[in-house]
């Protein structure tokens, strides 16, 4: 099977001369369709910059990046991205906002009813979906800003730090359904994290970043049957990875 | 200001409440009109200087008929001058927004031109164009031009940089990202323009008449103190800033209607 999406030696340098940041890269990094890839880096090392470079918001200044065998020179369009800070905008209810990915791209939001109604409910909002952002908590406005991103139906999502701003326990139950989602339509994710423990629960395969400028220092395959409840949690696979992980940033001397 | 007590208020407390919070306004400006009252009285003002508020009533009710007509004749200058420069100034300000060579060019011109005092143009306009409207509403026009311009500026160019990435994201053309997403952004700061222009556009009008007019409320206050009548011209003032409070209370309820979303909004209806 062919890599759906390619990163090959991607750079990127912000500003010039005296004030210039080299953030992130040179990396190479290959995701087959299908597959669950964290983004596993300490703050700051540029993963979100990636995200952004590969959904074509961020000029590179380096490398190739291609999805589908395709050059990235643009908008990625087909793909679900969910921001590090939401998208949610003030003047719409919590439906409103998901119907606005719809309507930007010529879609009329009537037909798909359904389908934001059942994407509120998956993440326990469909109380709100009447309600404006300001009305939400900050996690709650994070999980309406995920139906955002996700309602186009993408075959591909970047995920930034989707959970960040959720408490431990929502965060937990949130997490599960993620990987329920995924099991069951089995998209291809891009899914930014800070936390070892989820990197290590929901993925196929964990690349750990290195404290800026960011670079993949290590790709780790996560062999563990799906799903990950508490019983493959507590297993000796699983309590070595997360501890394996630490290591490597224990090394950093970022923890 | 929202607060854990406002979450839920009872309509007693909500009451209580308001008679609270306006009890001090309400006795404060009781307090300041017996004050004015009586100080003419104890320190023994005389009257072509000062007159007490009563005077000012019974003497402007007499002459409501003229103060009423020059209230319309101000009017019609404040709103006809307001009305061109939101309409003028709110397309300018999106086409400078877009355009990066007006925003070089015309942009830091309007920007030293924001700095001159408008009001100085004032005797200039009345010696071309005379006494009679449209100087005033060019004057009008001039005052509450550049805040809306350069509000609207602002307000079109600082479409947060997640929300430009989300619009570039879903392939959305120019006109659907302006109808959808740019243009109910850039409302609120509109509206900080068109209302600070519209507590600016009596004060042109009534300047504009100081200078030369045969009619209008600035024309009237500066015949009545030129007649040692402060008492009229109290009436007068009290008709301009009528005037001026209609105007700005008119741009507020837009803004309800069209923005009640909004933190401002959301923060006077305290809720
Ligand atoms: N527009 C910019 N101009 C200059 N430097 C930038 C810009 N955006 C990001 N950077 C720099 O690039 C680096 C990577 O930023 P990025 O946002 O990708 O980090 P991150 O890994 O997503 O961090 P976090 O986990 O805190 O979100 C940072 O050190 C930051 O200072
Ligand atoms: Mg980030």
């Amino acid at each position: 099977m062919p890599d759906l999406i390619e990163i090959r030696q991607v750079t990127k340098v912000f500003g010039r001369g005296a004030t210039e940041v080299h953030a992130f890269g040179p990396v190479d990094l290959a995701i087959e369709a299908g597959q669950f890839v964290s983004l596993l880096g300490p703050s700051g090392c540029g993963k979100s910059t990636l995200v952004l470079m590969l959904a074509g918001l961020l000029e590179r200044s380096a490398g190739t990046i291609r999805i589908g065998g395709k050059e990235v020179t643009g908008p990625q369009t087909d793909i679900g991205i969910m921001f590090q800070d939401n998208t949610l905008v003030p003047w719409r209810t919590v439906r409103g906002n998901v119907e606005l990915q719809l309507e930007m791209r010529g879609m009329p939001p009537k037909p798909h009813a359904d389908r934001v109604m059942s994407l509120l409910r998956a993440v326990h909002l469909e109380d709100f979906a009447e309600r404006h952002p300001h009305e939400l908590s900050g996690g709650m406005q994070q999980r309406a800003a995920f139906c955002q991103a996700m309602v186009h139906d993408p075959r591909i999502m970047l995920l930034d730090e989707p959970l960040g701003k959720l408490d431990a326990m929502t965060r937990e139950r949130i997490r599960s359904d993620l990987q329920q989602l995924w099991m069951q339509q089995r998209p291809t994710v891009l899914f930014v994290t800070h936390s070892i423990e989820e990197a290590v629960q929901l993925s196929t395969q964990v690349a750990v970043i290195t404290p800026r400028p960011g670079r993949i220092d290590r790709l780790i395959p996560i062999d563990l049957p799906f799903p990950r409840d508490l019983a493959v949690k507590n297993s000796p696979t699983f309590v070595g990875h997360v501890r394996e992980i630490q290591e490597i940033f224990r090394g950093f001397g970022v923890i | 200001m929202a607060s854990v007590l406002s979450e839920e208020p009872s309509l007693v407390a909500a009451i209580q409440g308001a008679i609270k919070q306006s009890w001090l306004f309400i006795a404060f400006f009781i307090g300041f009109f017996l004050f004015w009252e009586y100080s003419v009285v104890i320190f023994d003002i005389p009257r072509y200087i000062l007159t007490p508020p009563s005077e000012v009533v019974r003497n402007g009710w007499a002459d409501l008929d003229r103060l009423l007509y020059y209230t319309w004749i101000t009017g019609v200058e404040t709103l006809l001058g307001y009305v061109v420069a939101v309409v003028i100034a709110l397309p300018l300000g999106l086409a400078i927004a877009f355009s990066s060579i007006l925003r070089r060019t015309v942009y830091p011109f309007f920007v030293c031109l924001e700095m001159t005092p408008k009001i100085a143009f004032a005797p200039l306009f009345i010696s071309w164009l005379g006494f009679g409207l449209l100087p005033k509403v060019i004057i009008v026009f001039l005052v509450c031009f550049f805040p809306i311009v350069l509000n609207a500026i602002l307000a079109f160019n600082s479409l947060s940089e997640e929300l430009t990435r989300f619009c570039r994201s879903t392939g959305a053309g120019a006109w659907r990202t302006f109808i959808k997403v740019r243009l109910p952004a850039a409302m609120p700061q509109c509206f900080v323009g068109f209302k600070y222009a519209a507590i600016n556009a009596t004060v042109g009008a009534a300047i504009a008449e100081f200078i030369g007019s045969d009619q209008g409320l600035g024309f009237y206050i500066q015949i009545v103190t030129g007649n040692m009548r402060p008492d009229l011209a109290f009436a007068g003032i009290f008709f301009l800033t009528l005037l001026g409070l209609s105007l700005f209370g008119a741009v507020t309820l837009a803004e309800r209607l069209l923005i009640p979303w909004h933190i401002s909004v959301r923060r006077a209806a305290g809720t």
